[in-house]
């Protein structure tokens, strides 16, 4: 109550003060910790450090927000469109977004109005993978800190937008980008890297928040030696995984791949950051027999050393591009009397898994897709048993220059689900997953040319797996693996979940709609189309006495590059950018 | 269908975004810009300044017989040539934006060099069955490339087969058909000696240096790298690759579907270039062998 009379104080404030500027607090540490239960602000990527994405606001509810309707939206203008992928932030009456082509702005939360805007000047011949969105910037003391295309981290004056400190975290000649939202532990701000299968070198990092400086770095590839900066020396801190050549045959190793491309989570009561690692490279699987850690992996890594703690990696020996980059979200639950300390991740690969976040045991794993054919399940472990059938055929096997052997490997590269976050309520204890349901033919191309030298290309189509739908919301129980509840989507979902104490889970859709489910049911409780297709990640705060949902809308992202038999469900689909703003009409 | 791509091309080019500069205009304006690939010796590369390699000279004679002066449009290689081709020739890059003019058209090869010519390429379909390529010409082969292995004779006597990649390491590309084939042929016997490197020049320096015995590229990058050493230290094998997908191809040009009358016109250039034995001396100049593409090698027969 003293934080919301606190901060009622200082709206008012910003509203007397919003011609000459608005009164901002400072972002500190306190406040991203406790993020997800001080309702007023929004100061972490997955609404509190953990990503659990669950706020505890219950204004808007499943009795009232039929009556929800937009206040106001806000465009980011410009030829610029493409896939808007970021999720708000908020504080003190001033929203900061992100949107494609490493741009950033901030608005004020009660008319939309745009205060200042950023862009990042990009240089000629990037060559980013996957379209150029950007997911989001993290908030710390007076600064809003972002990663851009060509692989810096930029921090801006959260009153200006002007810029204070600026750092290369990898070199995209090389093939290296950012499009994760950072994020701040204990003032350190910490970011992964992007990149395309050029042969880099996946990597975590801490740098002071405040000032840039660079703190530690870790690679996430087994063999490559991590650093620490002590007093301004750089100073070796352990090879990743002891020593080079374990799980890697020849020099592979040194262009493993494992891009820390989609950021992670941390969670405060075992201190430890959650990372997820990409696929390992080369592509393809039979050139580097062995596990090929840390690629499609969860890393537990120590924010003030950067040491790997522990590691779980769910597809060992990735042949199919599933990665492991997806969120693992810390939770609690009780289970005979006592308290487990788990963590959820829903893979690429199609299995969930929960696991003993205290030390990366597996606990349970199971499929929350409705086909998996690559592996018949999963091991004691959690280590998968491979069907050997469904994996990408051998190179070598197809060299007398004709279309090799096609293996249907079910979930598709894209995965049953990609980066779209899910979420976790405390209300429920059910987890949000945004899934979809598609498989890929795929065979060795080698018709196929790169740089003027022939080449082995990868050739794959990926299909839906039925007429009606790609795309299923689905509410799953981490206790029992059962699915609880399920809503069909006939474009895939590629969009981040938010559930509330309102009993209420909200979606976007590509075809354009914010949706909003009963939590316990899935009945669907409201809808409004924003114009373009949702592929961010909707925030609810409150303001002024009302409970706020936001979303970014702006069709775009990996789907439409990959297309295949998928292109047909979403070439219609109009690109845009825009924030949209919804609360409950004033009684 | 032919409806449906003329009016894509249609609405394309009345929004101003990518659009191809007909012949008329080309040869209006002046100006050729010649496609080639940023840092990628012998074929194109910047040396003092100034445009070098094989694929300029090429390019500069075509602009000299139309009485145009050469651009070079320098490539970043994306992942394969259909991006290269879709960047470059016919769509544009989505980064490629001009922030004071967003009508401006984007930058474009109007012909683009060092493209494989191969019909089996050019009509590929996509699981549709539509033509991957039906936005852009492949035309003019003018060199026929192959792989090469080159060594070290202080470290091997000789390289009779790929076999003594068992026992000596090799340096290749990343992300090459060499380093597929040394790291998954023969059950992968050779991987744990296939060392990668981000280019020739580099697995070339690390064989000076002793970190390697041989090193695995294409023909001419081999040959540039071989000219530019003293001495007979480096040799080139005469090893085969046995079940290596494809071991030649030929190289030749693109332009946008909509250039066509300005595909036909270089095209007759450069036959006569080639013909003339023009192009076999541009090679000499760079100390490369010249191996005709199969089109003359065929009719030469």
């Amino acid at each position: 109550m003293k934080k919301f009379s606190g901060s009622f104080a200082v709206t008012a404030l910003v509203a007397a003060m919003s011609v000459s500027g608005l009164s901002q607090a400072n972002v500190t540490d306190k406040d991203i910790l406790d993020d997800q239960k001080t309702v007023e602000d929004v100061v972490s990527n997955g609404m509190g450090p953990r990503g659990q994405r669950y706020s505890p606001l219950d204004m808007i509810n499943t009795a009232t927000v039929k009556d929800m309707r937009p206040v106001w939206s806000f465009s980011f203008g410009g030829e610029k469109q493409r896939g808007q992928e970021s999720q708000p932030m908020v504080k003190d009456g001033v929203m900061y977004v992100t949107a494609s082509y490493s741009r950033v702005f901030a608005v004020d939360t009660k008319t939309g109005d745009e205060l200042w805007e950023y862009n990042a000047r990009l240089p000629d011949g990037i060559m980013p993978c996957c379209d150029v969105i950007n997911r989001g910037v993290a908030l710390y003391e007076d600064l809003v800190i972002f990663g851009t295309l060509d692989a810096k981290i930029v921090a801006l004056d959260a009153k200006t937008g002007k810029v204070k400190w600026k750092k290369t975290v990898a070199d995209y000649k090389e093939g290296y980008s950012i499009t994760a939202a950072p994020m701040v532990v204990d003032g350190k701000l910490i970011t992964g890297v992007s990149g395309g299968e050029f042969g880099i070198v996946g990597k975590v990092e801490a740098y002071d928040a405040k000032t840039g400086k660079i703190l530690w770095t870790r690679p996430t590839v087994e063999g490559h030696m991590g650093y620490i900066w002590k007093d301004g020396k750089k100073v070796e801190n352990g090879i990743s995984g002891g020593q080079p050549g374990q799980t890697w045959p020849g020099d592979l190793w040194k262009s493993g791949g494992a891009a820390t491309w989609l950021g992670g989570t941390y969670d405060p009561d075992t201190n430890s950051l959650f990372i997820g690692t990409g696929n390992p490279a080369p592509w393809n699987s039979h050139m580097r027999p062995g596990d090929n850690l840390f690629s499609s992996s969860r890393l537990a890594i120590d924010p003030d050393t950067g040491k790997i703690k522990w590691h779980f990696q769910t597809t060992p020996h990735d042949g199919w591009d599933y990665d492991g980059v997806n969120e693992l979200i810390s939770f609690d639950y009780q289970e005979g009397g006592k308290t487990v300390k788990a963590a959820a991740t829903a893979d690429r690969n199609g299995f969930m898994y929960v696991l003993n976040r205290t030390n990366g045991d597996f606990i349970r794993g199971f499929p929350f897709v409705d086909e998996i054919t690559w592996a018949k399940g999963l091991d004691k472990k959690g280590r998968p048993i491979y069907n050997d059938t469904f994996r990408p055929g051998n190179p070598s096997a197809g060299e007398d220059g004709n279309k090799g052997s096609v293996v249907r490997a079910v979930p598709a590269f894209l995965g049953g689900k990609n980066w779209m976050p899910m979420a976790y309520s405390q209300q429920t204890e059910l987890f949000y997953v945004p899934s979809n349901e598609w498989a890929m033919d795929i065979w060795n191309e080698p018709t196929a040319y790169k740089k003027g030298a022939a080449y082995l290309g990868a050739g794959f189509t990926i299909k839906p797996t039925n007429e009606e739908h790609i795309g299923v919301l689905r509410a799953m129980d981490p206790k029992t693996g059962k699915e609880v509840w399920r809503y069909k989507n006939y474009s895939p979902l590629w969009g981040g979940a938010l559930t509330t104490a309102g009993n209420l889970v909200f979606i976007g859709t590509p075809e354009g709609y914010l949706k909003g489910f009963d939590a316990k049911t899935g009945e669907l409780k409201y809808e409004f189309n924003t114009g373009s297709g949702i592929v961010g990640s909707p925030i609810t705060w409150k303001q002024d006495g009302e409970q706020f949902i936001s979303v970014v809308s702006g069709w775009g992202g990996a789907v439409p590059l990959w297309g295949g038999e998928v292109a047909k469900r979403v070439k219609h689909l109009n690109q845009g950018g825009s924030v949209w703003t919804f609360k409950l009409p004033k009684s | 269908m032919r409806i449906i791509v003329l009016l894509v091309v249609l609405s394309l080019s009345w929004a101003g975004a990518a659009q191809a500069r007909l012949y008329d205009d080309v040869i209006a304006s002046g100006v050729i810009y010649i496609g080639a690939y940023k840092n990628f010796p012998p074929y194109s590369f910047e040396s003092e300044g100034k445009p070098q390699g094989v694929d300029i000279e090429i390019g500069r004679r075509i602009a000299e017989a139309f009485g145009l002066k050469m651009e070079v449009h320098w490539i970043t290689p994306d992942e394969s040539l259909e991006d290269d081709l879709r960047n470059n020739v016919w769509k544009g890059h989505y980064l490629d934006k001009d922030e004071a003019n967003p009508l401006a058209m984007k930058h474009l090869a109007d012909v683009m060099m060092r493209v494989p010519y191969d019909r089996e390429y050019a009509f590929k379909r996509d699981g549709q069955g539509l033509l991957i390529n039906e936005q852009v010409v492949l035309f003019g082969p003018y060199q026929r490339e192959r792989w090469q292995v080159a060594f070290d004779s202080e470290k091997l006597e000789r390289v009779g087969t790929v076999a003594v990649f068992q026992y000596h390491p090799i340096g290749v590309e990343i992300d090459s058909l060499p380093a597929f084939y040394l790291t998954s042929a023969f059950g992968g016997r050779m991987r744990e000696n296939t060392i990668h490197f981000f280019n020739n020049a580099e697995a070339f320096a690390a064989m000076k240096a002793g970190k390697v015995d041989a090193v695995m590229g294409m023909r001419a990058e081999v040959d540039w790298q071989i000219g530019k050493e003293q001495g007979t230290r480096y040799k080139l094998a005469e090893n085969g690759f046995p079940t290596m997908g494809k071991q030649q191809w030929d190289i030749g040009m693109a332009v946008a579907q909509s250039y066509r009358q300005l595909g036909n016109e270089v095209e007759t250039v450069v036959d006569q270039l080639i013909r003339s034995g023009e192009v076999e001396k541009i090679y000499a100049s760079y100390n490369l062998r010249y191996e005709l593409p199969g089109l003359y090698q065929d009719v030469a027969q």
